[in-house]
C-alpha cells in the first residue's frame, strides 16, 4: 500500500463558544500553561466520587453526557461542552462552513422538565431576540422561554399543556 | 533493496507511475471537499501497517469503447485488500473518487466481489468504504452485471459474516441496494447521499424541487428513512466509530465477539437504578439511564439512535462480554410500538441471533401505537416480524420488565412463552392486558355511567386495579416471570443469568428458512 | 411556659432551624412524614414524627389546614409553627389554630390578613406618613384598567399580585404594549401560586435597593426593630444572598427607617417577628414596600449581628412573655452575609436543577453557620424549593465578611445537580459587590456571565473531555481471543477441519 499513514498526533477540544484546547497524542496527565508543566491527577473514590486533584483542590467532575465526539462536563459546579475533533475534521469544518453559508436553524429546547402552559408563537411567526416564544411551568414557576435569536418560527413542537423533559424541542427558528 | 539493477526497471517504473497517480493534488482535491482520500480512508481504519492491498496494478477492462473514454489507470477507481482492526482480520475495499469518480467498470466490481469471497471463505468481516459516482456508463451492462455480482456476494455472505457499508460520498442508483444489503450503514453529514433516483430525475418527473441533502443526506436517512445506523459530523469519526463497532462483533457467525478484560470498575449493586424509573407511571424518563447504569461503563454503543426512537437498540459489553440491548424509550412517545420501531427492532434481534449475540430486553411498554394511519399502514405485519425475530432468535434472551408491559406489546417483548429464558422484573412493573385506565372503562362501564361522581369511582377503581391486578407479583407467583427484584442488583442478576445461559443450545428443525412476515 | 410541645408544619432548613431551639428551650417538637420525602433530613430532629406518607393527595400537607389541625390535636401539640412559605402568612389558618386552642407561632390572623393584603397595607402605610411609590388605589380588575392607571402614573411599572410575595405574579411592564400581555401572565401565575388572581399596579422604582427591616413585637403593645437586612442581589425578585448590616445606610437613615417600620407594625398591633420591606432609591428616597408576617429565610444574618435568636423570640412572644430588649438594648456587632445555595442551573439562567444529592461536605469554620435541610443521598424535589443550604458566614466588618465568603465557598463541595454555587463565586470577586454600589438590577445588568471559573477549569475539563475521547476511541480495546496462535482453535477453523475429511 501507499505509505501516507495519516497518524493522529494532535487532538482539539473545541469549546461551545469556539474556543480551541489543543493536546498532543499520546495524551498526558500534564498540561502546559505558559512555560510551566502542571499535573493533572483523575481519581476516583468512595467519598467524594471521580475528582480531579489540581494544585492540591479537589474539583468534582462528572460527564454530564456524551454523544460520539461531543462531550458535556461539569466541572466545579459549572458545565463545559466540547466536541472534540483531530487536525482533519476541524479543518472540514472550516471547509463546509465556508462552501455551505447554510441557513442557520435555532433549535428553542426545554431548560428544564416542566409542562407547557402556553405557545406565544406560530409556524411562521418572525420572532425577535428575547421575545417570549413559550411559557413553561416548572417547580410551580412559569418561566417563559424566549428565543435565542431574530428569524422565522418554521417549526413548533410544543403543545399548551403538554409535559416536557429537559432538552425536548419546543419552537425551532430559522435564523435571519 | 537494491533496486537498481536492470531487470527491477520496469518494476520501478510502475511503482513511479502509481505514486503520481495518486497525486498531493488529487488528495487536495477530495479535502476541498471536506473529504479523506481512499487512501487515507483505509490507514485509519486499520492498525498501523497492516494493510496488505491487492489487485494494485490492474487496469480497467480492455474492450473497445464506443461512447465516451475510459481512463487508464492502475485499480480501476477501488482499493480492496486485508488488514488488521484491533489485532483483528478484516476485509475491505474503498471506492477512489479522484478516479473516474469512483464509477464502478467491470474490473473495479471484479476486485470488490473477489474481496469478498475471500473475507466469507476466512469467516472475517468485510468492511466497504463507498464514493462513487455509480455505474460505469462507458461499460454498459457489464458494469451493471458487477453490480449484481457484488449484490449477490452480500447476500450470500450475509449472516455468515458480519459486513458493513461506510457511506462516504454519493451512492445513488442501484448502488444504493449494496449498502442497503449489508447489516449496518454508516454515513456521514453533509457529504454523503443515498437516492435511488436523484433530485433531477424527481424534478423531471414530479416537478419538486428538492436538494441532495433533503432527499438522501445522512440526517434524513438516520432519523426518517432508517437507512443509515450510524451517522457522523466528520469522516474521522465515522472510521474511529466504526473501528469500536468491530469490537462488538464476531468474525463470523461461529465464532464469538471479542472479550475485553473486565476492570472490574462496575459494581454489580448499583443503587443509583432506584431512583430512574418515576414513582408517577405518567412521567416519562430516559431508559438509557438505565442502560448505562446497568452495562459496562460507557460501553453502550447505541444503532439507529435517530430511527424511531420508541425504541432503543444497541451494543453494550457486560463484563466485558458483547451484549445486544433492546429497550422501550418511554421518554419517546412513551415508548410505544409503532412500524418503524417494530422493524427496526426486528432486524436488530435478527443481527444478534445470527452472531451469537445474546439479548437483553428492558421493557416499559404501553402497547402498540393505536390509529388509523399506523393500522393501514400495516402495524400487524410488522409488529409480527418483532414477535418473529424474538421467537425465531435462539441466543439467551433476558428480559427485565422496568414498569409498563401491558398487552400484545408485553408477548412481544420477549415474554417466556415466546421462548425467552429469563423473565425479572422491578417492583415497579405493571404487568397485565392493559392499562388500569382501559381496564376499568371496560370493566366498570356500567357502574361508571350511573355513578354520581365517576372521576372519583374511577380514581379509586384504577387503584384497585394497580393493586390488585397491574403489579409484578401476581406474574411472579404463577410462574409467567422469574423474580421481581431489586432494581439495584439488575447487573448481577442479568450477569449470572447470562453466565447460566453461555452454554444455550437449542436444535432447531432442519428447514430451508422460516416465512417471516416481511 | 405554656408551650410545651409544637408541631412544625414545614419541612427542610427551617424545620430543623425551629427545632434546633425548640430543644434548646426543652420543649418537644412534631415533624410530619411525608410520602414525597420520607427520608427527609428534618425528620431526625424531631422528638416525634407523625407519618403522613401514605397520604397521596395532590395538596401537600403542609398546605393542609384541616389535616394540620388534625394532626396537632392528635399528637397533643398545643403550638404550631409554620415556618416560612406554606401557611405561614395565611391568616385562616392561623385563626383555625386559635379556634382549637393551639398557639400560632406567628402574628394575630388580623396582622397577617391586613399586611398580606397589599392593598390594605399600602392604605394604612399610607394613614401613617410613610413614602410609597405611586400606585393603584386597589387591585385591577382587567387589562384595559391597567393601561389606563399605568399610562397615568407612567411607565415603567411594576404588576404585583395582591396576596404574593416571592416574587411569584409580579411582572415589570415597560412599555404600553406590553401590558396587556403581562398583565395576563401576572394574574395568571398569582391565581396558581396564591389562589388570588387579582394585582395592583405600582410605579417601578429603578434601580433600587432592598432593604428590610426585623421586628420584634410582643403582645403587651412593644415593638422594637433588629437592624436592617439588604437583599439587593436577586434575580426575577428572588433573594439570592443577603447581609447585614447594609453598607447604604448611616446610623441617622437607619433610625429613620426603623422607626416607620416599628410605626407600620404598631399600626396592626403585631406581635411576632416580622419584617418590613423598602426600596431604597440612589438618593436615600425610601418607599414602603410590604410587611412579611413571618420569619424569613434570611434571619440568620440578622441574628448574627444582634447575637439575639429570632426563633427563641417567636416561641417567648407566643407564650405572653414581654419583650426583655428594649429598642435601645439592641446593638449590631460585625457583618454577616448569607449565601441561598440553591439546586439552580446557573448556566441556563437559574433554572431549577433537581436531582439526587450524591454527596455533599459543608465548611465547619468557626465563621461559617450552615442551614440546611439536605444531606448526602437526600433528593431536590421538583415539588418543593429549590434551596439545599444557607450558607452563612461572618465577619468584623463587610471585606472581613466577603473575604471569609470567598474561602467557605471555595470549601462547599456538592455533587448531584448543579447549583448557584458558581454564581457567588462571581460575586465574591465582582467589584461592584465588593464596594457596595450593587442595586436589584444587578444581576441582569452588571453581568454578562453568572457564573466563575478560573482560566484552568475550562483547560481541565477540555482535557478531561479530550481524554474521555482517547478512552473510547483511540485505545486498541479490544483482547481478542488467542484463536491464531493455536491456544484456542477458533471455531471457524475447526469446522473447517471437522467437514474436510
Amino acid at each position: 500500500m501507499l505509505n501516507d499513514k495519516l497518524g493522529i498526533k494532535k487532538l482539539y477540544a473545541l469549546s461551545s463558544e469556539k474556543r480551541k484546547f489543543s493536546f498532543s497524542l499520546p495524551l498526558k496527565h500534564k498540561i502546559k500553561i505558559g512555560k510551566r508543566n502542571y499535573e493533572i491527577k483523575l481519581k476516583t473514590d468512595e467519598k467524594y466520587g471521580t475528582y480531579i486533584l489540581w494544585k492540591n483542590r479537589k474539583y468534582p467532575v462528572e460527564v454530564v453526557r456524551s454523544r460520539q465526539n461531543k462531550y458535556e462536563i461539569l466541572f466545579n459546579d459549572i458545565s463545559y461542552t466540547f466536541s472534540v475533533e483531530t487536525p482533519f475534521s476541524l479543518q472540514r469544518m472550516k471547509v463546509l462552513s465556508s462552501s455551505k453559508g447554510k441557513t442557520e436553524q435555532e433549535f428553542v429546547k426545554a431548560p428544564m422538565p416542566g409542562k407547557i402552559i402556553d405557545v406565544l408563537v406560530r409556524e411562521g411567526s418572525n420572532v425577535l431576540r428575547g421575545e417570549p416564544v413559550v411559557i413553561l411551568e416548572a417547580m410551580k414557576m412559569q418561566n417563559e422561554i424566549q428565543s435565542p435569536v431574530n428569524g422565522k418560527v418554521v417549526k413548533v413542537a410544543a403543545k399548551a399543556n403538554n409535559n416536557v423533559m429537559k432538552d425536548d424541542l419546543l419552537v425551532e427558528i430559522k435564523v435571519d | 533493496m537494491d533496486l537498481s539493477g536492470k531487470s527491477y526497471k520496469a518494476f520501478i517504473e510502475r511503482q513511479e507511475a502509481l505514486k503520481k497517480q495518486y497525486s498531493p493534488k488529487q488528495a487536495e482535491k477530495q479535502h476541498s471537499k471536506g473529504k479523506l482520500t481512499a487512501h487515507e480512508r483505509i490507514s485509519l481504519l486499520f492498525d498501523s501497517g497492516t494493510f496488505e492491498e491487492i489487485y494494485t496494478y490492474v487496469t480497467p477492462a480492455d474492450q473497445p469503447v464506443e461512447f465516451g473514454k475510459v481512463e487508464r489507470t492502475f485499480g480501476d477507481g477501488v482499493i480492496v485488500g486485508h488488514g488488521k482492526v484491533n489485532g483483528r482480520l478484516v476485509f475491505a475495499y474503498a471506492q477512489d473518487f479522484t478516479i473516474m469518480g469512483g464509477s464502478l467498470g467491470v474490473v473495479h466490481a471484479k476486485k470488490i466481489a473477489k474481496i469478498q469471497e475471500m473475507a466469507l471463505k476466512m469467516g472475517s468481516p468485510i468492511i466497504g468504504i463507498m464514493d462513487s459516482g455509480g455505474a460505469r456508463i462507458q461499460e454498459g451492462v457489464a458494469s451493471l452485471s458487477g453490480y449484481a455480482t457484488i449484490f449477490h456476494n452480500i447476500i450470500h455472505s450475509s449472516g455468515i459474516i458480519p459486513q458493513i457499508s461506510v457511506i462516504m460520498g454519493p451512492a445513488a442508483g442501484g448502488a444504493v441496494y449494496s449498502p442497503a444489503l449489508t447489516d449496518f450503514v454508516f454515513m456521514v453529514n453533509h457529504t454523503s447521499y443515498m437516492f435511488v433516483t436523484g433530485p433531477n430525475v424527481v424534478k423531471e418527473v414530479l416537478n419538486e424541487d428538492v436538494t441532495f441533502e433533503q432527499l438522501g443526506g445522512a440526517e434524513i436517512h438516520a432519523s426518517k428513512s432508517g437507512v443509515a445506523h450510524m451517522i457522523y459530523d466528520d469522516e474521522e469519526n465515522t472510521i474511529l466509530a466504526l473501528k469500536k463497532f468491530l469490537s462488538y462483533l464476531p468474525s463470523n457467525n461461529v465464532e464469538n465477539p471479542p472479550v475485553m478484560a473486565d476492570d472490574g470498575s462496575c459494581s454489580d449493586i448499583n443503587e443509583k437504578l432506584r431512583d430512574i424509573v418515576p414513582d408517577d407511571p405518567n412521567k416519562a424518563y430516559d431508559v438509557k439511564d438505565v442502560i448505562n447504569n446497568i452495562v459496562d461503563r460507557n460501553s453502550f454503543f447505541e444503532t439507529a439512535e435517530l430511527f424511531a426512537q420508541s425504541l432503543v437498540t444497541g451494543f453494550a459489553k457486560l463484563k466485558g462480554k458483547t451484549i445486544g440491548i433492546v429497550a422501550n424509550q418511554p421518554k419517546v412517545l412513551a415508548g410505544v410500538l409503532d412500524i418503524d420501531s417494530s422493524t427496526k427492532g426486528a432486524r436488530f434481534i435478527r443481527f444478534c441471533d445470527a452472531f451469537n449475540i445474546p439479548i437483553l430486553t428492558l421493557e416499559d411498554v404501553p402497547g402498540f401505537l393505536p390509529g388509523v394511519d399506523q393500522e393501514h399502514s400495516g402495524i400487524i405485519r410488522h409488529g409480527a416480524k418483532m414477535l418473529f425475530a424474538y421467537a425465531e432468535a435462539t441466543v439467551p434472551k433476558i428480559t427485565v420488565i422496568l414498569r409498563k408491559a401491558y398487552g400484545g406489546a408485553f408477548i412481544v417483548m420477549n415474554s417466556k412463552n415466546l421462548g425467552g429464558d429469563f423473565s425479572f422484573a422491578w417492583p415497579s412493573a405493571e404487568i397485565a392486558v392493559m392499562g388500569p385506565d382501559g381496564a376499568v372503562a371496560i370493566l366498570y362501564r356500567k357502574e361508571l355511567a350511573v355513578s354520581k361522581n365517576p372521576a372519583e369511582l374511577k380514581k379509586q377503581l384504577v387503584k384497585k386495579y394497580r393493586d390488585k391486578i397491574a403489579n409484578p407479583f401476581i406474574a411472579d407467583e404463577s410462574g409467567y416471570i422469574d423474580e421481581v427484584i431489586d432494581p439495584a442488583v439488575t447487573r448481577k442478576k442479568i450477569v449470572s443469568a447470562f453466565n447460566a445461559l453461555s452454554n444455550k443450545w437449542v436444535k432447531v428443525p432442519s428447514r430451508k428458512h422460516g416465512n417471516m412476515p416481511l | 411556659m405554656k408551650i410545651k410541645k409544637i408541631l412544625i408544619a414545614n419541612r427542610g432548613e427551617i424545620a430543623i432551624r425551629i427545632m434546633k431551639t425548640a430543644r434548646l428551650m426543652k420543649i418537644s417538637t412534631v415533624a410530619i412524614k411525608t410520602a414525597l420525602e420520607p427520608n427527609a433530613m428534618y425528620l431526625s430532629f424531631a422528638d416525634e414524627i407523625f407519618d403522613n406518607s401514605e397520604d397521596v393527595s395532590e395538596i401537600p400537607v403542609f398546605l393542609d389546614i384541616e389535616k394540620l389541625i388534625a394532626i396537632a390535636l392528635n399528637t397533643g401539640a398545643d403550638a404550631v409553627h409554620p415556618g416560612y412559605g406554606f401557611l405561614a402568612e395565611n391568616a385562616y389558618f392561623a385563626d383555625k389554630c386559635i379556634d382549637n386552642k393551639i398557639i400560632f407561632i406567628g402574628p394575630s390572623p388580623d396582622a397577617i390578613y391586613k399586611m398580606g393584603n397589599k392593598t390594605i397595607a399600602r392604605k394604612l402605610a399610607m394613614k401613617n406618613g410613610i413614602p410609597m411609590a405611586m400606585g393603584s388605589e386597589g387591585n385591577i380588575s382587567n387589562e384595559e384598567e391597567a393601561v389606563a392607571i399605568a399610562s397615568k402614573i407612567g411607565y415603567p411599572v411594576i404588576v404585583k399580585a395582591a396576596s404574593g410575595g416571592g416574587g411569584r405574579g409580579m411582572r415589570i411592564i415597560r412599555k404600553a404594549e406590553e401590558m396587556e400581555r403581562m398583565f395576563i401572565i401576572a394574574s395568571k401565575e398569582a391565581e396558581k401560586a396564591f389562589n388570588d388572581p387579582s394585582v395592583f399596579i405600582e410605579k417601578y422604582i429603578e434601580n433600587p435597593k432592598h432593604i428590610e427591616f426585623q421586628i420584634l413585637g410582643d403582645t403587651h403593645g412593644n415593638v422594637i426593630h433588629l437592624g436592617e437586612r439588604e437583599c439587593s442581589i436577586q434575580r426575577k425578585h428572588q433573594k439570592l444572598l443577603e447581609e447585614a448590616p447594609s453598607c447604604a445606610l448611616d446610623e441617622k437613615l437607619r433610625e429613620v427607617m426603623g422607626k416607620m417600620a416599628v410605626q407600620i407594625a404598631k399600626e396592626v398591633n403585631y406581635h411576632s417577628a416580622g419584617t418590613v420591606e423598602f426600596l431604597l432609591d440612589s438618593d436615600k428616597n425610601f418607599y414602603f414596600m410590604e410587611m412579611n408576617t413571618r420569619i424569613q429565610v434570611e434571619h440568620p444574618v440578622t441574628e448574627i449581628i444582634t447575637g439575639i435568636d429570632l426563633i427563641e423570640q417567636q416561641i417567648l412572644i407566643a407564650n405572653g412573655e414581654k419583650l426583655k430588649y428594649r429598642q435601645e438594648d439592641i446593638k449590631l456587632k460585625g457583618w454577616a452575609i448569607e449565601c441561598r445555595i440553591n439546586a439552580e442551573d446557573v448556566q441556563s439562567g437559574f433554572a431549577p436543577a433537581p436531582g439526587k444529592i450524591e454527596n455533599l461536605s459543608m465548611p465547619s469554620d468557626p465563621y461559617v453557620r450552615i442551614d440546611t435541610g439536605i444531606q448526602s443521598g437526600s433528593v431536590i424535589v421538583a415539588n418543593f424549593d429549590s434551596m439545599i443550604a444557607k450558607l452563612i458566614v461572618k465577619g468584623k466588618d463587610r471585606r472581613d465578611a466577603i473575604k471569609n465568603c470567598k474561602m467557605a465557598l471555595d470549601k462547599v463541595w456538592i455533587r448531584g445537580t448543579k447549583t448557584t454555587l458558581p454564581f457567588f463565586r462571581l460575586l465574591v470577586r465582582n467589584d461592584k459587590f465588593q464596594n457596595g454600589t450593587f442595586t436589584t438590577a444587578f444581576i441582569e445588568n452588571d453581568l454578562d456571565k453568572y457564573y466563575f471559573n478560573s482560566e484552568y477549569e475550562e483547560i481541565l475539563a477540555a482535557w478531561l473531555a479530550t481524554k474521555l475521547f482517547v478512552e473510547e476511541n483511540l485505545k486498541e480495546d479490544s483482547i481478542n481471543v488467542d484463536f491464531e496462535n493455536g491456544k484456542e482453535m477458533s471455531p471457524w477453523l475447526m469446522n473447517k477441519r471437522v467437514n474436510q475429511f
